[in-house]
């Protein structure tokens, strides 16, 4: 797209973008760290992705002001206004991600102290589809493709349909052996959040869809059942 | 509209000249749901001599509403404001080709007389241009060579309305004698709405209005706007394209000439079709 004739209002919406696609960064590494810590019982990891969640709010606020000053000194219009409206969207987004991985990370300190189970191998599974789809929507969002982003909004059945298993398992697991029933309801709680961060990444294929075109994405996302 | 009615305007008296019947067109594109159209274009060319300054422009007005058009200097936009009061007329070598018509009547029908058509439709210029008389005669004279008031008690019926409607009668009736040139740049621009609507037009065409106004002053006629919108059909040129985002239902967006792209104006200014449209309200050109 052509440049705008104010010069310095192309550069901050690129700065924008460019802070949401910092951000997406930290948040997919918190996701990714908060895993590895399940999975290597590593326990100082699990403290660092915990004490990194701050810079993702950070980030937030910095994305929030960003935005705040172009909606009050540049009134942005049609795809200027998607880009930061779709940027503060994306934010909050990825905000919550980082939550959640922090969550992870928190149940990652408990689980690192009681028996390994071997569940925590499901779960790590699950994980890394759920950070594959968050990283294929940042690059979507990184790339402007419609297409990629379309892919990842119907690929959120996936992780929802992992989850389900998972669940099952779980249950199963705590019928069997009363004793893993605190470890299991942890690893329960971090399925969840996974699914959780799998929901994310399929908003931001929604905004993506949305700062793109225009349009909302039309119909009912065919999802298995989550809940 | 109704409140006029004591006053001798008689709507079925102004337009007999408005011999021909054509169909209204409501399908084109851009109309809004609902709305009727007011003003119809279809191919309207506008010639100035050699020299052809629309080309092809084709757009319904809705009534009760405000359609603002919007685009660089010298895009057309005015041209054909021109058009709908005929204005052009008064340009010598000027040609207008195709049909406009305003409530299914051709506006350039051989019959028209175009005085008579610019009761129906009034024009508020960029700079407010009161007559150098009174208050109450810059609202009465309209009126008055329309014979639309019987006595003075009428006429006096009339002004107050006028007044009320463009919201400056609180400001100006214990002062109502002294010269409208008086007046502040807002409030001359409010009597002239006033001296406009005073004739009971059907459509208020407005050519920059607030271009010569304090933000204040700009807001108060846009919330004029606002509430003149329920009973009038407005069609307002305007270079501030926030100004066109807030007071307009549907924009229309001219560019040499030619009409680009015309819609509901949230849609214009989210998630418009044609990338000249794009890059003009973005600010990439113009």
């Amino acid at each position: 797209m052509a440049e705008h004739t104010v010069k310095a209002f192309s550069e901050e919406l690129d700065a924008i973008t460019q802070e949401v696609a910092r951000m997406g960064g930290l948040a997919e590494a918190a996701v990714n760290d908060a895993l590895s810590a399940v999975a290597r019982r590593d326990t100082e990891l699990a403290q660092q992705v915990m004490q990194r969640d701050a810079k993702i709010d950070a980030a937030q606020r910095e994305i929030e002001r960003r935005a705040i000053k172009l909606f009050a000194l540049r009134q942005p219009m049609a795809s200027d206004l998607r880009v930061v409206l779709t940027a503060w969207r994306i934010a909050g987004e990825l905000e919550r991600v980082g939550d959640l991985a922090k969550n992870i990370a928190k149940r990652a300190l408990i689980l690192n102290q009681a028996e390994p189970i071997q569940l925590t191998r499901s779960a790590e599974r699950m994980g890394k589809i759920a950070a594959q789809h968050l990283k294929q929507v940042l690059d979507a969002y990184a790339n402007k493709d419609l297409q990629a982003a379309t892919a990842v909004w119907h690929g959120d059945d996936n992780i929802d349909a992992h989850y389900n298993s998972l669940f099952r398992e779980l249950l199963t697991y705590m019928i069997e052996d009363p004793r893993m029933i605190s470890s299991c309801a942890h690893l329960l709680f971090i399925a969840k959040n996974l699914e959780r961060i799998g929901d994310h990444g399929t908003n931001i294929a929604e905004y993506i869809h949305f700062l793109i075109t225009g349009e909302e994405i039309a119909t009912q996302r065919p999802r298995a059942d989550a809940d | 509209m109704e409140d006029f009615s004591a006053t001798g305007a008689d709507r079925s008296q102004v337009p007999p000249a408005l011999a021909m019947t054509a169909p209204t067109v409501k399908t084109a594109a851009g109309s809004i749901a609902g709305a009727a159209t007011k003003v119809s274009a279809r191919d309207v060319n506008v010639f100035y001599g050699d020299k052809q300054a629309l080309f092809d422009v084709s757009i319904d007005i809705p009534d009760r509403a405000v359609t603002a058009f919007i685009g660089p200097s010298g895009c057309g936009k005015t041209t054909f404001l021109r058009c709908i009061n005929r204005m052009n007329d008064t340009i010598d070598g000027c040609k207008v080709t195709g049909t406009l018509q305003i409530e299914g009547k051709d506006a350039y029908g051989k019959n028209v007389d175009p005085v008579v058509l610019r009761t129906r439709v009034g024009m508020v210029f960029q700079k407010p241009n009161p007559f150098p008389k009174s208050i109450y005669e810059n609202v009465a004279y309209g009126p008055r060579i329309h014979g639309m008031a019987k006595s003075k008690a009428d006429m006096d019926v009339v002004v107050e309305k006028s007044l009320k409607r463009a919201g400056l009668w609180e400001e100006v009736k214990d002062r109502l004698l002294q010269p409208g040139t008086g007046l502040s740049g807002g409030q001359q621009q409010r009597l002239v709405i006033a001296r406009t609507v005073a004739v009971n037009p059907d459509i208020i065409l407005m050519d920059e209005p607030c271009s010569a106004l304090d933000p204040i002053a700009t807001a108060k006629i846009e919330e004029l706007i606002d509430e003149l919108r329920g009973n009038y059909t407005i069609i307002i040129v305007t270079h501030s394209m926030a100004q066109a985002a807030r007071v307009s239902q549907k924009t229309a967006f001219f560019h040499m000439g030619k009409l680009v792209e015309t819609g509901p104006t949230e849609e214009i200014f989210t998630n418009p079709r044609d990338s000249r449209t794009q890059d003009y309200i973005t600010g990439r050109f113009g």
